[in-house]
């Protein structure tokens, strides 16, 4: 066991190097360059302010080497183990060695791209911190009910529900939320449209109160605005793990256990909930660590639709203005959250489940 | 099966987790009360050494000064170039006139930087202006100059020696005193070839030098007479050479919230700003002249539309910019009626939009190279049915680049009319005429007149507009076939002179200088003069104009450059859009003056709007 | 107890013979494969050892039997029949029109070259149906028709360049047209109703059926035009990555070895990053972004779980006894791959390839909607994105009816997939 992690960590790397890899030239070959669109944030600029800033722009980031240079570059700067400069990291007078990673400065806001993502990515994994458990909780019970009353009406049509629910598109039932439920104008505002906190937030208690009427508190404001990005991020999942707990449950009651403890003169409920169910959660719980990178695609678009500041909407604010060590800096972020994730998966399924090793 | 894990394991471990992110979520919100509780210590401190001060100068004694010949900043009886604070004290009069409450606006957009120099956006200029001042400001009613920090000011006859006489007494917000060292080091702060400033350094290149004559006057001298010279040198913002000496060029070029000056307001912290927190301005109690009126001015960063009608709505924001479409909508809201005022403002500083035609393409002519296909294609863009239907009469189309209420502009130059029998005769005389029946009009070797427009996606309303035109351009049998591309591609295209006709806006001035856009200088090395357009008439009035110092000669010359475009017509100038607004009742004093309201964003001058106390929403400072 | 074993496995994995994890669509369900290259996929192609034919034949029926994919083909072939009759049911150009005592057909003459190359796949299509024929034979017999008609139809059929639409309505008013029979949406997607200056933005009515968008079009007939661009995205970009995949994951799966260890490297790489983020960052960063630029990216980036299928099977294939047999008789290498080891790996890949056209289109739409989509043609993302990008409120029309379009075709392909994986899967032909 701890050589396969051993072996899978190491094989991370090359899927990283390629990742960034692919990234990169994909950005540095498109027409325009990163030129174009750092100066576009100016304004119009006169030309010779343009050729001023292009050339300020050059010496600073090194846009004027190849591009593999630029690449194996940043590469180095991201490693904890490369080229340094004498004095720094370990050891300190080797001009190789251990040394701090550092991820760039981004080129559109000027901050270290260490610090937006570290800002981001807290908020994103809360988001999806908090629709774990929203999914497992209604995937767990509609599966227990659709192997219950397996075949009749009820399983075939919850599975019809659920599957509805996994072709429903993200970007349409966010446009319907934020059109039907935020608006105050024409229908109803149950909700916040837009971001994580309200305008007087940093003023707000942490906890509501009602003194002088009631006041959310900061954490209620939080959830308040959190509730329909949560809902949105998570219908789509429902389908699958539904359908996985109703598999692992039938599979569970197809076994001898099962036939025994009927035999035995159980209840059924007793039979389902205290032996069956408990057997099934299995294929659950291991999936669960790989759901996790999975939703990072699903908040692209809606921390995109719902302005919340997390690392997708990072992603693509990146994106659209061609920053280039940001976007780098968040590809490889994602992709070793992605690959820890399937990893943790793995690992979670093999120590669930004795009858499986990876040992060859 | 030992493993018994089972539903109530499950829902423990949520409430873990659960607990764990309260727990998380308690911490950051302490520790953000924490820094607040900080800024709050900090301010304290300050107001403590200041009341120190005062009580040590109470103890020295003051000399009471004869106000006649007084230097203390505000009681100068003798104004040589006005009251820097008229209108100030005009609204002071005003009954219901009181200090305080905050005012709430909205960027609607993400606010990277507003460090001196280094910030160049729009936005991060609405914060500069109300931190740093220059020694001179224009005033927006009668657009003269004004003293700020300089007392008074001489040109000399040829226009190329600036002296100023500053102020006495005048602090920056973090007690460091004014001299003509500051002047002289924010000069050198932008020359500095390694701060990131190449905007404004090349700006400032027409400076020849700058010297100071003992600690109160400075002496600007250029390279060449420049009719804005006195702007230049005079708007120069100013600041603290002892503050900023204590950074490296490295972190004046990093740090994005690094800014102080000697402005009415201040930032809480001067260097300590992030993006991401809520732009917040405080009253800079140093402050050497009038107190402004607000306590507080906070400028959100609410990108979405939806929401941020929803904050207006509510009363969570005070200023409002909106698209024509809204601000109708608006008007006849009547809950928007009860609490908030509307301005159409027209204003020089809102630029124009135009269509640029190439004229000349990888070397060789192309269809608009010929000026009459320019002009036909001018009366075939129905500019006044665009401003009625896609602005809703809240534009105007224009005859030049001028703003038709700008002196600069000629008033008898009128925009040419939406005629397409004219126009239809003037691409016949070019050689485009419907040979054929089919409607369309060809050349004389049966090709179609057909070009592509490009465009900058992300642009809704120009969408419509561009929509428009192509579709009367198709009834009079012109095909133009859209090309959006994004911003960078844009720059790229413009840079190659790769496109057929372009559609563009430029920003306004309160004098705009046509040099860069249509100097035939400025076709080579990818200058702004980018449709290749040459008339050396033209290149004499621009050039002259802009060594004449004397302003009525200026005039003449810039309303001959007025005539030379719009026979011309290098661009087909289509419209000038006016600024909406909605603004909160309780704010008082809101007025038009000849650049937009009395009071501009862009530029550093006092701002006489207030809030009666009894209307006032914000108590605390 | 293998089988025993693999049962387990895949109950425990939530891998059907299907398997549900090779979906490649986006969002939660975007789990791709497992990633450990120990685990074998699935192995109960040895319950499938009847020819694949019957197998087929099986399925088929097995799946038009269910009513939810009855629901889901009926869709498909309304949808199929919008997209290649578009511009006979939505168009401004009449379909017969009198005038001066002459009679014409502008819709016929306004007919584009990918109309008219459509229309004859279709009804070629339809000949072949006709006929009964094998799959490859008719796909080969339509194949061959339209090269042969692409040329001449390319030549011959030329549109006019410049339309102004509202001027066969106005010759109407005028009473210069005698007579017209228009179609049963008077009005192209382009048509911007210049002629009625309060167009812009009216709510679905009698007029227009859909209420109109903010530049004054017709939002039903924009509609059934983009059904083209989000069936045609479907199935080439679905077509190029099961390409793509097959090749991949074949050669892995009998060059074992070096190969096997370098190509999973490879599509570990593409598995890394998200999908949706890998599609923005390339489609953001191309200059002229057209409908065939957006089918091969989506395509060359949706490959991997087939790729995984494919050597999971070649990999379980090659040590089954009838193709050691065919080895050691030494069949050429050509006959060994197609038709022994490709015909039975095929079979896990068509459920996956059902859901991989449901997740092309969705991704066309997320694209759309973020601004990265077509530039040339409308596609019902771009037209969400319009209602995203008002100003003047929320214009409902145009959120929800495109976005139920996209809805409405996601699910038919979703129950389509289901339904082929229950008959497919022989689990679930057990009845206890």
């Amino acid at each position: 066991m701890f050589n396969y992690l051993i072996r899978r960590l190491l094989l991370m790397l090359p899927t990283l190097i390629g990742v960034t890899a692919v990234v990169f030239f994909v950005m540095a070959l498109s027409p325009g360059g990163i030129g174009a669109s750092l100066l576009s944030t100016e304004g119009a600029l006169r030309p010779e302010e343009r050729k001023a800033m292009e050339a300020y722009y050059k010496a600073r980031y090194g846009l004027d080497r190849p591009l593999p240079v630029q690449y194996a570059h940043w590469l180095n700067h991201v490693s904890p183990i490369g080229l340094k400069t004498a004095g720094e990291g370990f050891p300190s007078s080797w001009k190789v060695g251990f040394k701090y990673p550092d991820l760039g400065e981004s080129y559109s806001s000027h901050r270290p791209v260490s610090q937006m993502i570290g800002e981001a990515v807290p908020i994103t994994i809360l988001l999806e911190l908090l629709s774990l458990p929203l999914i497992y909780i209604i995937a767990i019970w509609t599966g227990i009910r659709s192997a219950r009353s397996r075949g009749k009406v009820l399983d075939v049509g919850m599975g019809f529900v659920l599957l509805a629910m996994f072709s429903m598109p993200e970007i349409w039932i966010g446009m319907l939320f934020i059109g039907f439920l935020t608006n105050h104008m024409s229908y109803v505002h149950w909700f916040p449209s837009n971001g994580l906190h309200d305008v007087q937030s940093d003023s707000m208690l942490f906890l509501p109160s009602w003194s002088g009427g009631f006041q959310r508190g900061w954490l209620l404001d939080m959830a308040w605005h959190l509730c329909l990005p949560v809902i949105c991020l998570s219908y789509g999942s429902f389908a699958f793990l539904s359908r996985l707990q109703r598999g692992a449950l039938l599979e569970a009651l197809n076994q001898d256990f099962v036939r025994t403890a009927r035999a035995k003169g159980l209840s059924e409920r007793v039979v389902i909930y205290r032996h069956a169910f408990r057997n099934s959660l299995m294929p659950l719980i291991t999936v669960a660590a790989r759901i996790l990178p999975a939703l990072i695609s699903g908040a692209i678009v809606i921390e995109t639709i719902f302005g919340v500041p997390g690392m997708g909407k990072l992603a693509i604010d990146s994106v659209f203005s061609r920053d280039r060590e940001l976007l780098m800096g968040i590809t490889l972020i994602a992709s070793l959250l992605q690959l820890i994730g399937y990893l943790i998966g793995d690992v979670a399924y093999a120590v669930a489940d004795p009858r499986v090793s990876y040992v060859d | 099966m030992e493993n018994r894990f089972g539903f109530k394991d499950l829902v423990l471990a949520a409430l873990v987790v659960l607990l764990i992110v309260v727990v998380c979520l308690g911490m950051y919100m302490i520790d953000r009360q924490q820094k607040i509780l900080q800024t709050m210590q900090q301010d304290a401190r300050v107001r403590t050494g200041l009341l120190r001060d005062m009580r040590n100068s109470l103890h020295e004694g003051i000399a009471f000064r004869d106000p006649a010949g007084s230097d203390s900043p505000t009681t100068q009886k003798t104004y040589p170039h006005g009251d820097p604070f008229g209108n100030l004290k005009a609204a002071e009069r005003q009954p219901g006139f009181a200090r305080g409450d905050w005012i709430i606006d909205n960027f609607g957009t993400k606010l990277a930087k507003v460090n001196y120099p280094i910030a160049g956006d729009l936005y991060a200029y609405w914060v500069e202006s109300r931190i740093l001042e220059g020694l001179i400001y224009r005033d927006p009613e009668t657009l003269e100059y004004r003293p700020q920090l300089a007392r008074d000011w001489q040109v000399s006859e040829d226009g190329m020696t600036y002296t100023f006489q500053l102020r006495k007494g005048v602090r920056f917000s973090d007690g460091s005193p004014f001299t003509a060292d500051d002047v002289l080091f924010s000069y050198q702060l932008i020359m500095n070839p390694k701060i990131n400033a190449p905007r404004l350094r090349a700006y400032l290149q027409k400076v020849k030098s700058v010297e100071k004559k003992g600690d109160d006057e400075v002496v600007f001298t250029m390279t060449t007479p420049y009719y804005e010279s006195l702007d230049l040198c005079g708007t120069l913002s100013i600041v603290s050479k002892q503050f900023y000496s204590k950074f490296s060029d490295e972190e004046i070029n990093t740090n994005p919230g690094l800014l102080m000056g000697t402005g009415p307001y201040r930032l809480p912290d001067p260097k300590s700003w992030r993006p991401g927190q809520r732009m917040e301005m405080v009253r800079n109690d140093l402050y050497w002249g009038e107190q402004p009126t607000f306590d507080r001015c906070i400028f959100l960063e609410v990108e979405d539309e939806t929401a941020e009608e929803t904050m207006f709505g509510n009363g969570e924001m005070d200023v409002y910019a909106t698209p024509p479409a809204q601000y109708q909508r608006l008007l006849k809201d009547p809950n928007t009626s009860k609490h908030a005022n509307h301005y159409e403002v027209e204003s020089p500083m809102n630029g124009y939009a135009f269509v640029a035609w190439n004229e000349k393409r990888q070397g060789k002519g192309t269809l608009f190279t010929d000026a009459r296909v320019r002009r036909a294609m001018t009366m075939l863009t129905d500019r006044n049915r665009i401003c009625h239907d896609v602005f809703l009469d809240y534009a105007k189309p224009i005859s030049g680049p001028f703003a038709s209420s700008s002196p600069q502009a000629d008033p008898n130059i009128k925009p040419l009319p939406y005629d397409v029998a004219a126009a239809k005769k003037l691409l016949g005389e070019a050689g485009f005429k419907d040979r054929d029946g089919s409607g369309v009009l060809k050349d004389a070797s049966g090709k179609p007149f057909s070009f592509r427009l490009t465009y900058a996606t992300g642009n809704a309303t120009m969408e419509r507009v561009i929509l428009f035109m192509k579709d009367s351009y198709a009834r009079a049998g012109v095909t133009m076939e859209l090309d959006p591309v994004d911003w960078p591609n844009l720059q790229k295209k413009i840079d190659e002179r790769d496109f057929d006709a372009i559609t563009l806006a430029w920003g306004g001035a309160l004098e705009s200088d046509l040099y860069q856009e249509f100097d035939s200088s400025q076709i080579a090395d990818q200058g702004d003069d980018f449709m290749s357009y040459a008339n050396p008439k033209l290149d004499a009035a621009v050039e002259t104009a802009r060594k004449t110092v004397d302003v009525p000669k200026r005039m003449a010359l810039w309303h001959e450059a007025h005539r030379i475009l719009a026979e011309d017509q290098p661009y087909t100038f289509l419209f000038s859009r006016m600024s909406l607004r909605f603004m909160d009742k309780r704010i008082q004093n809101v007025k038009p003056s000849k650049v937009g309201l009395n009071y501009v964003y862009l530029y550093s001058m006092p701002n006489p709007w207030y809030v009666p106390l009894a209307m006032q929403k914000y108590k605390r400072p | 107890m293998s089988i025993e074993a693999a049962r387990i496995n895949d109950g425990a994995a939530g891998e059907g013979t299907g398997g549900s994890p090779g979906a490649p669509a986006p969002g939660p369900s975007g789990l791709g494969a497992s990633g450990a290259s120990a685990r074998p996929g699935a192995l109960l192609v040895s319950e499938a050892l009847p020819a694949s034919r019957s197998l087929f034949r099986q399925a088929y029926h097995d799946t038009l039997t269910r009513p939810s994919a009855r629901i889901g083909l009926t869709w498909l072939f309304l949808l199929a029949f919008v997209a290649v009759f578009a511009p006979f049911l939505a168009n401004s150009r009449p379909l017969l029109m009198k005038m001066a005592g002459r009679w014409s057909s502008p819709l016929l003459r306004g007919l584009t070259p990918a109309d008219v190359l459509l229309l004859i796949a279709t009804f070629t299509a339809i000949i072949v149906f006709a006929l009964r024929l094998s799959i490859p034979r008719s796909i080969g017999f339509i194949a061959g028709v339209l090269t042969l008609a692409a040329l001449p139809v390319l030549m011959l059929v030329k549109p006019p360049v410049n339309t102004v639409y509202s001027r066969y309505r106005e010759q109407t008013a005028l009473g210069k047209i005698q007579w017209s029979l228009l179609p049963p949406v008077p009005y192209s997607p382009t048509d911007r109703l210049r002629d009625q200056p309060d167009a812009r933005l009216q709510p679905p009515g009698r007029e227009h059926w859909v209420g109109t968008d903010t530049n004054g079009a017709d939002v039903f007939s924009g509609l059934l035009h983009a059904s083209r661009v989000a069936l045609s995205i479907g199935f080439i970009a679905t077509s190029i990555s099961v390409v793509i995949g097959i090749l991949v994951g074949g050669i892995m799966g009998y060059f074992v070895g070096m190969t096997d260890l370098l190509g999973m490297r490879f599509i570990e790489i593409f598995e890394a990053i998200p999908q949706l983020f890998l599609l923005i960052s390339i489609t953001a960063f191309m200059e002229h972004r057209d409908i065939y630029v957006m089918m091969a990216v989506i395509g060359a980036t949706s490959w991997t779980g087939y790729a995984r299928f494919l050597r999971a099977e070649f990999l379980t294939i090659r040590k089954l006894d009838y193709v050691q047999a065919a080895i050691a008789a030494g069949l050429p290498r050509r006959v060994i791959l197609f038709r022994h080891m490709l015909a039975n790996g095929l079979t896990p890949i068509l459920v996956s390839t059902t859901f991989g056209v449901a997740g092309a289109i969705l991704y066309e739409s997320t694209l759309s909607f973020l601004g990265l989509g077509l530039v040339d043609e409308a596609s019902w993302g771009s037209m969400l994105q319009q209602a995203r990008a008002s100003g003047s409120g929320f214009i409902w029309w145009i959120a929800f009816f495109p976005g139920l379009a996209i809805f409405l075709t996601v699910f038919s392909y979703n129950l389509i997939g289901e339904s082929l994986r229950d008959a497919l899967d022989p689990r679930l032909r057990k009845r206890d």
